[in-house]
This record gives structure tokens, C-alpha cells and sequence, in this order.
């Protein structure tokens, strides 16, 4: 099997099969906290998308060439938490030197990646992976983060509008959605066998 | 290598990381907002653009007060 196919169909179970937010409940707080605008959901997509990324090229690097060879791969946690942390203060600062347009997009929700858990859970998996595939895993995390949170924005601001009753408005309603978009997702399981894939 | 050069290497790479960080983080306060950018909590966020921020309503309201109080203090005059 071309790497080419691989490659892609790990990118589009990561993103859809085994979607960050609803099947492994990463990422919580940023998704109903922020999920409530539609612009600003998509800034914070944006956002995770790039970081994600970042993260996941500095720190498997660090993780397989320094951590793993001098036999300290018990502080991997603590290493890519320090690392996620000062990445996310340097893209800052270059956006915020060189970029306003990107500043404007990104620049508010920068600061809340530090603590958003999905960058964190992206980079400890990909410790079992190899390069390519962990590239994969960051790429179709951060889709996968973006699409749901783009959906559930959209779901929410029309919510605003409708007839609710007093004890569902605001957050138990977005739980409910949440929780109806689980089920969804959950039903798109079986459409790529990814052990016959080797993505298992 | 005796345990006691792993250990040594591990609190390095932390210290070192921590360094990092908190040098990344103080650049990165210290670097003023681009022009037109500029946020922050009270009288700054009247030049804030995302409406949707708690703190910009919260702006909004203290502006509206004010101008309430200006007027009433005009009328009692």
C-alpha cells in the first residue's frame, strides 16, 4: 500500500473516526467555552491547528533523540507541557512582531492553547508513533478539532434564537448537543477498517 | 552512566526548559501589541474589537454609566 494512501486515511481517522473532542474528550473546556461564536470558534481552530502542529514537530524530535536515549522517557509529560508552554509565548511574540492580520485572528486565543489538553494528548500519543505518522495524528487532531467546533458553533448561535425551555438555556443545551454529535460521530466508526490498513 | 548522571541530566533539561519559558513569556508580555490591536481590562477596552469578550460589555456599560452620571451632574448644576 502507497504511504501516500496511509498517510491520508490516518489523517481522516484522526479527524472523524477518532475525533479528539467527542471520542476522546479532549479539549472540553475550549470547545464549550469558546464554541459560542461562530468567528471565534474558527479563531480558536485556527489557533490549535497551528500549535498543534508545532508542538508535535519539536517535540517528537526531542522526545525520540534526547529523552528516549538517555533513558528518561518517564519525564515526557512534564518536558512537552514546558515545551507546548514556551512555543505557544514564541509564535506570540513573532505574530505580534510580524503579523497583524494573523494577530487578529489568532492572537486572543493564543494564550488559552497553554492549558487546552487536546495539543498535550496529541503530543503523548504520537510518542508510539513514527515521524510520519505522527504528523498525521497532529494534522487530522487539529481538522477534526476545527470541524466539530465550527459545527457546534453553528448549532449553538441558532439555538440562541430558539424556544427553549429555562433550564436548558446556555451550557446544559450545549452538553446535549455535544453529547447528540458523540452519537453522531460514533456512527461513522466502521467506515475505514484501519487494522487492515495497518493503522492499528 | 551511574544514576546519578541521569538525574543530574533531567533536572538540567527542566531548569533549562523553565528558563525557556519564563524568558519566552516575559518577551512575549513586554512585546506591545501591532496598532489597533490593543487590548486590556477597563478604559482599554474601548479599543477592542471582539464584542463577544465579557470584559468589552463590561466596558461598554461602565462608558454608558458615566456618560449617565456627566449628564446628571450637568442637570443638578
Amino acid at each position: 500500500m502507497s504511504y501516500v494512501v496511509s498517510f491520508i486515511l490516518a489523517i481522516v481517522s484522526y479527524m472523524v473516526i477518532d475525533n479528539v473532542i467527542l471520542s476522546r474528550y479532549f479539549g472540553i473546556c475550549s470547545f464549550i467555552g469558546v464554541g459560542n461564536k461562530v468567528k471565534s470558534a474558527v479563531g480558536m481552530g485556527l489557533a490549535v491547528t497551528f500549535v498543534t502542529m508545532m508542538a508535535a514537530l519539536v517535540c517528537w524530535p526531542i522526545y525520540t533523540f534526547i529523552l528516549v536515549p538517555a533513558n528518561m522517557g518517564y519525564m515526557d509529560t512534564i518536558v512537552f507541557i514546558l515545551v507546548i508552554a514556551s512555543l505557544v509565548q514564541m509564535v506570540g511574540f513573532f505574530i505580534k512582531k510580524k503579523s497583524i492580520s494573523l494577530y487578529k485572528t489568532l492572537g486572543i486565543y493564543l494564550p488559552l492553547i497553554t492549558t487546552n489538553c487536546a495539543v498535550l494528548g496529541v503530543v503523548q500519543n504520537n510518542t508510539a508513533y513514527d515521524f510520519g505518522r505522527s504528523m498525521a495524528n497532529a494534522l487530522g487532531t487539529s481538522l477534526g478539532f476545527v470541524l466539530v467546533i465550527f459545527l457546534f458553533a453553528c448549532i449553538r448561535v441558532r439555538l440562541e434564537g430558539a424556544n427553549l425551555p429555562k433550564a436548558f438555556k446556555g451550557v446544559p443545551i450545549a452538553l446535549i448537543v455535544a453529547g447528540i454529535m458523540a452519537i453522531v460521530f460514533m456512527g461513522l466508526g466502521g467506515i475505514i477498517d484501519l487494522g487492515s490498513w495497518g493503522l492499528i | 552512566m551511574p544514576q546519578t548522571g541521569y538525574i543530574i541530566i533531567a533536572i538540567a533539561i527542566i531548569v533549562a526548559l523553565v528558563i525557556l519559558f519564563t524568558v519566552s513569556f516575559v518577551v512575549y508580555i513586554k512585546t506591545p501589541a501591532p496598532k489597533g490591536c490593543e487590548r486590556g481590562k477597563g478604559p482599554n477596552c474601548e479599543n477592542c474589537e471582539v464584542a463577544s469578550c465579557r470584559f468589552y460589555a463590561d466596558a461598554e456599560r461602565r462608558a454608558a454609566k458615566k456618560l449617565e452620571e456627566e449628564s446628571s451632574k450637568k442637570g443638578n448644576e
